[in-house]
């Protein structure tokens, strides 16, 4: 059936007005994503005008470019730039003719004509707007059985393009309500989660993952004040790729910034590097955002870092993003919102760093308080419980563990050949180590002794001798056995109680007191002093200070006093040291008294002394009298 | 600097899964979504988006989950999601994404229920 003219028209308008009820369906249906509804409302369009080709291109402010939503048929174009003046000159047009286009478009459209499938096939582009605001282009190829359009059908080409423009501005009101709900649904829902995690690696990564997320950014990283080092160390990175250094000297070593003597203020921001940025948010307490002409060490150029603070508003570290993108992965420069939203984060963020951090510290400490409790069983399973009857003799000794661990050894032990050993030692450090090194020794200086050292028991054996090599033994052992800083200090004295000889070696100990007889006062082993065992290995000692022994003659009524710096060292509340000096003078005190009983009076002096001042050192005595 | 990420791609009888790695940001967004309407158009209206291995969504990430909803919507179909963390299935729920799309806790309840 052939259709007059003025049927066809009717009937084309019947079917445009139904066409407009589907865009307006289409705008309230909920489908309010215009990537996806591009393709209808062209399709619409294209199918009420009876154009044969189209495509809607939308315009993205950030950046001044198009890029094609929709297109019929489909066309692969990159985004197409377009020039601030240009976009004031298609506000100002409701329609332009692709062949007689205004002066100040022609260019453009010169330009980027072939990009649309080529000039030929588009004849009409409608500016895409809603009072000022630029949103695209609709451009429309030519149309079947006519040249151009009649006038009613420019009519109904302008409702068209008014209703695509209103879905264009919908969906990005949409997509904006929606990017915000998120972010600030993230914030909260975030927020909560990290300050329950305990562990500080875990806390430091979902920090960071989450303001990564919630920002839209690509990088992100947690850096962390080493208050000692004066420095900021990354805690962690995303990616995670970055988060120790890449040149092969410094692999595995974490990326850190220094503190000291931060002129953050002094270069301009294109001079400044990343570092510069963020040692400069540790100075100004504030957030920043900065862009870089290079790729930073997070990998991101466009970079936003914020103050990380304790509860007490101490800054402790900084939280930095990077590199936010937009749909099309764009990257944008981070918002004022960003900022605050960074800021509101980061005040959670450093709650939950404090609080993985305190609670590491506890766990620590009760991990330490275990540790030091088994060590102080190693040591005093490691001290005598009973001394041993020496006829011609007596014996005391008196050990007393003050504040941590410490180091305190001391014995007597009978020795094969009939003789006697006495030992007195202080290894430095305190906890399990310190224990583990004085049961080492005490386990070398017994395997020692068992073997060969003192076994022979007439004169010809050269006895100094025999502890110059006994304390290289043990030196070595120690070396071997201790870290950097593990040593012991040790004296030790060889008793012949069939010639009363006293055969001594110091290595580095206090210098045992002697009260003879007569009332002199001796320091035994004091011009003989040699280097604590462990501190250096053999080969270096006797570049340093070879050991020597000492041998004297013991006569009755003679008291030997050996102790360790806990004696001499014990501060009293005016901060004054008990001294070699106070130890001398009880010690003369008591030289009529058994060994017991001298034992204990130097210790209630020692702690008569002290009074109400702490300790942080063990006292240890051992006391040997000839009668 | 790149964010490590893929998509794994299974097409079975009646439904397709795409399970993604890395974090869901325009990139691996952009990708998933071709990958999506490659198979919408080659009639795979049953879909499932396995997030197991993505522990990071951005706002882009799920514009795009948002808009393969649509996609499948225009065809009548279905999109099952899986393996989500807690924080993810408060959010999709959040951003109504629970509305249009199923959530459930593994391939086998997604797939059992289109």
């Amino acid at each position: 059936m052939h259709l007059s003219s003025a049927e066809e028209t009717i009937q084309r308008l019947i079917f445009s007005l139904s066409e407009l009820e589907q865009l307006g369906q289409t705008l309230i249906s909920g489908h309010s994503n215009f990537n996806v509804s591009s393709k209808t409302y062209l399709r619409i369009t294209l199918g009420t005008l009876q154009a044969t080709r189209g495509a809607i291109l939308c315009f993205h402010p950030t950046d001044n470019y198009l890029t094609i939503a929709a297109s019929t048929p489909e066309v692969e174009v990159p985004p197409i730039e377009i020039e601030p003046d240009e976009v004031e000159s298609l506000l100002q047009c409701s329609l332009i003719e692709l062949d007689t286009p205004p002066a100040a478009l022609k260019r453009f459209i010169d330009r980027n004509a072939e990009l649309l499938n080529d000039k030929a096939k588009h004849r009409l582009w409608v500016p895409l707007k809603i009072h000022d605001e630029f949103l695209g282009i609709l451009s429309l190829g030519k149309f079947l059985g006519r040249a151009v359009l009649e006038e009613w059908e420019q009519e109904l080409l302008s409702i068209l393009a008014h209703q695509i423009s209103i879905a264009i501005a919908y969906s990005r009101n949409e997509a904006r309500i929606q990017s915000e709900k998120f972010r600030l649904f993230m914030l909260a829902e975030s927020a909560p989660q990290i300050c329950q995690l305990l562990q500080p690696e875990e806390a430091a990564e979902q920090v960071v993952h989450q303001a990564v997320a919630f920002l839209d950014a690509n990088v992100g990283g947690l850096m962390l004040i080493q208050p000692q080092q004066q420095n900021l160390e990354l805690r962690y990175a995303f990616p995670e790729t970055v988060i120790s250094e890449n040149d092969d000297q410094n692999r595995n070593k974490p990326i850190s910034i220094s503190l000291k003597d931060i002129e953050a203020d002094t270069a301009e921001a294109n001079e400044k590097t990343a570092f510069d940025m963020l040692a400069g948010v540790v100075k100004e307490g504030r957030t920043v955002r900065s862009a870089f002409r290079t790729e930073t060490f997070l990998g991101g150029k466009n970079l936003m870092a914020g103050p990380i603070q304790g509860r007490d508003g101490d800054i402790l570290g900084v939280l930095v993003v990077g590199d936010k993108e937009e749909r099309g992965g764009r990257i944008a420069e981070f918002t004022d919102e960003d900022e605050i939203l960074l800021d509101s984060f980061a005040k959670q963020a450093g709650v939950a760093i404090e609080n993985a951090h305190l609670h590491q510290e506890a766990l620590d400490a009760r991990q330490l308080q275990a540790e030091m409790e088994e060590a102080r069983k190693i040591q005093e399973n490691l001290i005598p419980d009973t001394l041993p009857d020496i006829p011609g003799y007596e014996v005391a000794g008196h050990y007393e563990p003050r504040g941590p661990v410490g180091g305190d050894y001391y014995d007597c032990i009978q020795l094969p050949t009939g003789g006697w050993g006495f030992t007195i030692a202080d290894v430095s450090g305190k906890g399990m180590q310190a224990a583990l090194l004085m049961a080492t020794l005490r386990a070398g200086l017994l395997s020692e002794l068992s073997s060969s050292r003192g076994r022979e028991n007439n004169e010809s054996v050269d006895m100094k001798n025999e502890l110059i090599d006994m304390a290289m033994t043990l030196n070595s052992l120690l070396y071997v056995s201790g870290t950097e800083e593990k040593y012991a200090t040790f004296f030790y004295s060889h008793l012949n109680p069939k010639t009363d000889t006293l055969t001594s070696l110091n290595g580095g100990h206090n210098p045992p007191l002697i009260v003879k007889n007569d009332g002199n006062i001796v320091w035994l082993g004091e011009e003989v002093g040699g280097l604590p065992l462990g501190m250096f290995p053999n080969d270096m000692v006797p570049l340093i200070a070879k050991y020597e022994a000492e041998q004297i003659k013991l006569e009755s009524g003679d008291l030997i006093i050996f102790y360790t710096d806990g004696v001499t060292e014990t501060v009293n509340i005016e901060d004054e040291y008990y001294d070699e000096e106070r130890l001398e003078q009880v010690a003369k005190t008591c030289t009529e008294s058994d060994a017991s009983h001298i034992c204990n009076l130097i210790y209630r002096a020692v702690m008569d002394f002290q009074g109400d001042a702490d300790q942080f050192d063990d006292l240890t005595l051992l006391i040997l009298r000839k009668k | 600097m790149a964010n490590k990420f893929d998509i794994q791609i299974r097409a079975e009888q009646g439904y397709a899964i795409l399970e993604t790695a890395g974090y869901l940001n325009d990139a691996l967004g952009e990708q998933l979504s071709r990958e999506a309407q490659k198979l919408i158009e080659k009639g795979y209206t049953q879909l499932v988006i396995n997030l197991d291995k993505t522990a990071l969504i951005n706002s882009i990430g799920i514009s795009i989950l948002i808009e393969i909803i649509e996609a499948l919507e225009e065809r009548s179909g279905t999109l099952n999601f899986c393996g989500l963390s807690a924080t993810q299935e408060r959010t999709f729920r959040m951003m109504a994404i629970a509305k249009y799309a199923g959530i459930f806790p593994d391939e086998k309840a997604a797939i059992a229920n289109f």
